[in-house]
Order: C-alpha cells, then sequence, then structure tokens
C-alpha cells in the first residue's frame, strides 16, 4: 500500500547517494523477509549434504552443485540419481524437467521486469528459486513496482545458505542421518502455504490451483517422481486457460 | 577433489538450470499478453507451489496429514517465522506421539 517509492520527497539532491541508500533499505527489507524463509532452507540442505557425501561427492563438489545449480528439487533428484562416475545425460534430463517451471515463474515476473535494463536482469534471474521469486512476486504485486534491491536482500541470504549449510551437511553427513525424520521436511509445505495465502485473491481465481494440487497428488499416488510437479502444474495452467476463455462471451452471471 | 565426470555433470546442470530461469523472461519480455495468456500467468505461481507441495496432502501417515492440517490452519493467519516452527513441531511431535 505503500507507494511512496516515487515520492518527491528528496529536494533537489537525487543523486546516486540518495538512489544508494534507498537500495540499502530495500536491501535490509528484503534480507529481514528472507531470514525465516532461509532459516527454514537449512535443514534440507544439510539433508541434501549428508545424501550428496553418502552417494561420493566430496567437500568440495557438493557446495559448488548447489552454488552453480541452486534449485533443490532437481538436486535432491540427482543425488538420488547418482552413480560414480554420475550418468550426465539423465542427470541433466530431469534437472531441466524439474526446473522447466522456471520458465513459468520468470515469465510471471517479467511484467515487473519491463523498467530494468537486460545486462542487470539476466545476472538477476541467477538466484531466482521458488522462494525468492515468490516473494518477490508478492511483493512487487503489492507494492506496484518490482525492486531490485528488495529481490537482491530476498535472494543472496538463501543463496548463501544454501551452499553452505549443503557444504556443512556433506562435511558432517552420517551423524544427521535422522533430520527428516524430527518434522524439518514440514518446513517446506509451511514456507509454500503461507506464500500462497499472500497470492489469494479469490476463490475462482485459486481454482487452478485446487486443480494442480488434484493432478500432482493423484500422480503422485499413483507413480511418485518428479514429473507429477509438471503435470500438476500444467493441468492448473490448462484450467486457467480453459477458464478465461470461458467466461468473456458469457453475460456476468454467477461464476461458479 | 574434483573428478571430471562430476564437474561436467554439475556444469550441465548449471546450465540448464540457468536457462530455464532465463528463458520465460527472454521470450517474453517483448510481448503483451492477451486476457487467457495473462489469466494463465495469474494462476502460474500458485500452480507451480501446490503442485511441488501435493505429495504432503496424500501421506500415508495419519501423523503428517495431521501435521500438514495443523500447519495449514496455521498459514491462515499466522506470519511465516511462527508457521515455519509450528509445522516443524507439529509434524516431529505427531510422529513421536502416532508414529
Amino acid at each position: 500500500m505503500t507507494i511512496e517509492t516515487c515520492a518527491p520527497a528528496a529536494m533537489p539532491g537525487d543523486g546516486p547517494s540518495e538512489l544508494r541508500s534507498e537500495s540499502r533499505v530495500e536491501f535490509w527489507r528484503g534480507l529481514v523477509a528472507s531470514l525465516p524463509v532461509t532459516a527454514g532452507f537449512t535443514p534440507f540442505a544439510l539433508v541434501l549434504g549428508a545424501q550428496a557425501a553418502q552417494k561420493g561427492l566430496s567437500v568440495a563438489e557438493t557446495p559448488l552443485m548447489t552454488g552453480l545449480n541452486f534449485a533443490g528439487g532437481s538436486e535432491f533428484a540427482a543425488i538420488g540419481l547418482w552413480t560414480s562416475p554420475p550418468h550426465l545425460l539423465l542427470i541433466t534430463a530431469v534437472t531441466l524437467m524439474i526446473n522447466s517451471r522456471h520458465l513459468l515463474m520468470g515469465a510471471a515476473l517479467t511484467p515487473f521486469l519491463k523498467g530494468l535494463p537486460k545486462r542487470r536482469v539476466l545476472p538477476a534471474l541467477f538466484l531466482m528459486c521458488d522462494e525468492s521469486w515468490a516473494m518477490a512476486l508478492a511483493d512487487a504485486k503489492a507494492r506496484g513496482t518490482f525492486s531490485l534491491a528488495h529481490y537482491l536482500g530476498v535472494a543472496l541470504p538463501m543463496w548463501l545458505a544454501w551452499i553452505a549449510f549443503t557444504a556443512l551437511g556433506a562435511m558432517v553427513g552420517p551423524v544427521l542421518g535422522n533430520v527428516e525424520t524430527l518434522g524439518f521436511d514440514m518446513a517446506f509445505p509451511a514456507i509454500f502455504l503461507v506464500l500462497l495465502r499472500g497470492m489469494w485473491k479469490s476463490f475462482s481465481a485459486a481454482r487452478p490451483w485446487l486443480v494442480s494440487l488434484t493432478v500432482a497428488a493423484c500422480g503422485h499416488l499413483l507413480a511418485p517422481g518428479a514429473w507429477t510437479v509438471a503435470a500438476g502444474a500444467l493441468a492448473g495452467l490448462l484450467s486457467a486457460w480453459l477458464w478465461a476463455g470461458g467466461e468473456q462471451p458469457e453475460e456476468e452471471g454467477a461464476a461458479a | 577433489m574434483i573428478s571430471l565426470p562430476v564437474l561436467a555433470t554439475i556444469l550441465a546442470m548449471a546450465a540448464v538450470t540457468y536457462l530455464t530461469r532465463i528463458g520465460g523472461y527472454l521470450v517474453l519480455r517483448n510481448r503483451t499478453l492477451g486476457p487467457r495468456a495473462t489469466a494463465v500467468m495469474e494462476a502460474a505461481p500458485g500452480c507451480v507451489l501446490i503442485a511441488v507441495i501435493a505429495p504432503h496432502f496424500v501421506s500415508p501417515r495419519p501423523a503428517d496429514l495431521l501435521a500438514l492440517a495443523i500447519t495449514f490452519v496455521a498459514a491462515l493467519r499466522l506470519p511465516m517465522l511462527a508457521v515455519v516452527p509450528i509445522g516443524i513441531v507439529a509434524a516431529g511431535g505427531l510422529r513421536w506421539l502416532l508414529g
């Protein structure tokens, strides 16, 4: 609700120093917002690092992967499929399949990136993960404008924590093999449910979510695997496409 | 410390992942979307997020389903900082109680 991003409060001297201090405020705002989410990352990172060590990745290789790839779901899948030596094509194909949702995410963010030059957007998108994207998008929608500094404040701690704690997991690996059973895996749905609440507009706008949930859940019951995420997301999008078309030619009526 | 096949696999993963990150932006950067495409884009975030956590909704363990229900109710009202520990404690506690 605060639209004072472009308020003319800065008198004549809105030079680079003014801009820089505003960016710093935005960066800190993002950093503070990302802390609980970043903290929620750490158990996953420890588990992933521990699993990677079990599969024979070294303490250097593990953070190299998590730092360069920075997409947890695909890393868990890759480690699950890991052999020595790894099957490059299989792992790359699975990574592509799981991360194809980034295409949609980037597309959803694009309308808010129109004012920014490509040379700044392309490096920034390297840090786009589910959580940093969802928080940046929610913030851009609430404030009417995308703040690159806020986004970096959100995403950088996540990236650094992911690298640090997967490395730590690889080092202390076998000791905490039971982290999963303690309930830490519930951090993931907890984070996502809060993000979904932030995106909630109306029941009719959320109907595609229900389709996605149903298809992905049924798919998981039939044959668990990475494909259920893609199938669920696509089914939801298809339903959104159909509903949007069906509502146009009809007169204003009950949308049920 | 870093073997060549491992390095090659990691770099290939990183390359395809980065392409998925910039792909949507590069393709749609200079376009305006029609109403149907807009509806799809509006729904996309939620569809992706809920598809990722869908397996939790059909867990075979009663403790996990109950913990998810508690987390869900918490997520309706409370901030992130409270919901995450509530979810973890609920899952850990109920698994300990119910097995």
